[in-house]
């Protein structure tokens, strides 16, 4: 075929047609058949001699617009939607040439279109470098900006310590020393005084916590650890905690494990919140179960209870810094908002993951595992 | 250091439009701790200049000489963040950086702006083709010390004038820089009639201006 196609062109025609040219160029049969295509006909659309009509290639051919329409006047052009196998369809110019038995059509791109689309892409691309620039810089602004607020926070924290620490003392003083003398609503101001001062104690060095994970000075003290003794140290003052709630603290342990390394202060302040977290979620008479397993390359602490659970929508706020969930406090317990973001914080910089698993109604479960190896 | 033979492999591979070799190159470069400034005065404003040439010149397409800018404008992206990372005086001033209207090429502008970035100032650029009135909008809200005009192509020259017009008219005493490649072929004499209006011929030019 390309051989009789190469007579009637003539040979150098021909080759420029089929090898140069970024003119789609068909051979067609009366019925549309495509009998012969060039190259770049064949790289764009992706069809091969004989196994179309030019029709299938074209979008929206419909009968009102048959090849006769096409074929009758060979000076107009017709701009048609080609078909590009798996890439986007391309509008092209075509004009149509009968030469008998054949049909030959050739395709031009819209120069002016495609010119106008380039630069258009420029453009877009202009811009686009542009936004991320600024983003760039904003974010750039925004970790210098968190940077100042962590140390402003870290040092209006640490003035606030002594303060409130001497209220603390002399509440304490007095609540021991002359309470006898005191009438039942002299003492209530005071225990309220004291419980206000141990809550903005938690809340400031909560603050100091967060302030220094967020400025990275969080420095892990790593040395092997009795993770059992570590267990029991840590549950000490969530035993109080709960015996005044009427709580059950169960723990699962192995008898004995062997000692891995650890920040034994971090975790232990990791693992009172998420059990005081528990109990503060849990109804008088139920039971929050600590779990630990260990095997050679993780060791996994678990915090059960038998609250009212989290709702989905809450899931995301729980290791975020002072986003309350709608599951509440069963004694009205005060929080500072801060302890599951500093359990959190000490678990991912021991290189571990957490975990929570929640059903309403049923209760929740924080698990953490922390690698022991590399 | 950027050698000679690795600045010709660079060019060639910015011409044959392959940008992640070039990524690879300019991350080398950065990760041997080569001064940014550097980068854009050896690398890129280099290149930039032999790849204008080229097509001053006829030797490659426009197709080309926009897909090599495209390339250049992606690895000033990518170093952009560390331009941030020194812990830099901050000499608390401000620059409004824009390229003259119906000017499309910014990356000199955009380079112009990290230099300024680098010597502690906080830049804003406005990018290509700004119109006159966005501008000066742009400036009444930042209040710069500073403003840089950024025009590539010597037909765009006239904008330029409107654009100074334009800023002289409703910032008396506002100081402007000019820069671009429009300037190879003349054009600097329109810059005598505006009192506090300044020409920069490069990148280390601007340095030295800004830094002294």
């Amino acid at each position: 075929m390309k051989t009789d196609m190469a007579k009637k062109l003539g040979q150098a025609t021909w080759e420029y047609v089929n090898e140069q040219s970024q003119i789609l160029f068909f051979v067609l049969a009366s019925d549309g058949r495509i009998l012969e295509t060039n190259r770049f006909a064949e790289s764009m659309t992706g069809c091969r001699p004989g196994q179309k009509k030019f029709q299938d290639l074209v979008l929206d051919f419909h009968d009102s617009f048959s090849l006769d329409h096409l074929t009758k006047e060979p000076a107009i052009e017709h701009l048609l939607n080609i078909k590009m196998g798996s890439r986007l369809p391309q509008s092209f110019y075509f004009r149509f040439m009968t030469m008998a038995p054949f049909i030959l059509a050739f395709g031009r791109l819209d120069a002016e279109e495609l010119e106008s689309m380039r630069k258009e892409m420029l453009n877009m691309n202009q811009e686009l470098n542009n936004m991320t620039r600024t983003l760039q810089k904003k974010n750039t602004q925004l970790r210098q900006l968190n940077q100042e607020k962590n140390q402003f926070l870290g040092m209006a924290a640490h003035d606030l310590r002594k303060p409130i620490g001497l209220i603390l003392t002399y509440s304490e003083f007095l609540m021991e020393e002359i309470s006898v003398s005191m009438n039942t609503e002299q003492r209530d101001f005071l225990t309220t005084i004291q419980n206000s001062s141990l809550f903005m104690k938690k809340l400031v060095d909560d603050f100091l916590d967060v302030a220094a994970i967020e400025a990275g000075v969080f420095d892990l003290d790593l040395e092997p650890v009795d993770v059992i003794s570590l267990l029991e140290k840590s549950l000490k003052p969530n035993r109080l905690q709960a015996a005044k709630k009427g709580i059950e603290l169960q723990i699962i342990a192995p008898n004995a494990c062997p000692q891995v390394p650890l920040d034994a202060s971090k975790i232990e302040q990791a693992l009172t919140n998420l059990v005081s977290n528990a109990i503060e979620h849990s109804e008088p008479g139920s039971t929050v179960t600590i779990t630990l397993i260990y095997d050679s390359e993780y060791l996994v602490f678990e915090v059960r209870d038998q609250g009212s659970g989290i709702i989905p929508e809450d899931m995301d706020k729980l290791f975020k810094p002072f986003k309350k969930t709608k599951a509440e406090k069963t004694s009205g317990e005060k929080s500072t908002g801060l302890g599951l973001v500093i359990a959190r914080k000490i678990i991912m910089a021991h290189r571990g993951e957490i975990q929570v698993h929640s059903q309403p109604g049923l209760g929740t479960t924080i698990r953490f595992t922390l690698p022991l190896k590399d | 250091m950027i050698t000679t033979q690795l600045y010709q492999d660079y060019l060639s591979l910015l011409l044959k439009g392959d940008r992640i070799a070039c990524s690879r190159i300019v991350q080398n470069f950065v990760d041997q701790g080569i001064e940014i400034k550097t980068l854009y005065t050896d690398l890129f404003q280099k290149s930039l200049y032999a790849v204008g040439e080229l097509w001053e010149f006829n030797k490659i397409s426009v197709a080309k000489e926009h897909l090599v800018t495209a390339i250049t404008e992606g690895l000033l992206n990518l170093i952009y963040p560390r331009l941030f990372e020194k812990e830099l005086k901050k000499k608390n001033k401000k620059v409004v950086i824009s390229c003259a209207a119906n000017e499309f090429h910014q990356i000199g502008g955009k380079m112009a702006a990290d230099v300024f970035e680098l010597n502690g100032w906080d830049s804003h650029f406005l990018g290509a083709n700004t119109p006159i009135q966005h501008m000066l909008e742009y400036i009444q809200d930042v209040k710069p010390d500073l403003v840089g005009l950024s025009v590539s192509v010597y037909f765009n020259l006239p904008s330029l004038k409107k654009g100074l017009d334009a800023i002289r008219a409703d910032f008396r005493n506002l100081d402007i820089l000019i820069g671009g490649q429009a300037f190879t072929r003349g054009g600097k004499d329109i810059l005598k009639q505006y009192s506090g209006a300044h020409y920069v011929s490069s990148l280390d030019e601007l340095n030295t201006t800004i830094a002294g």
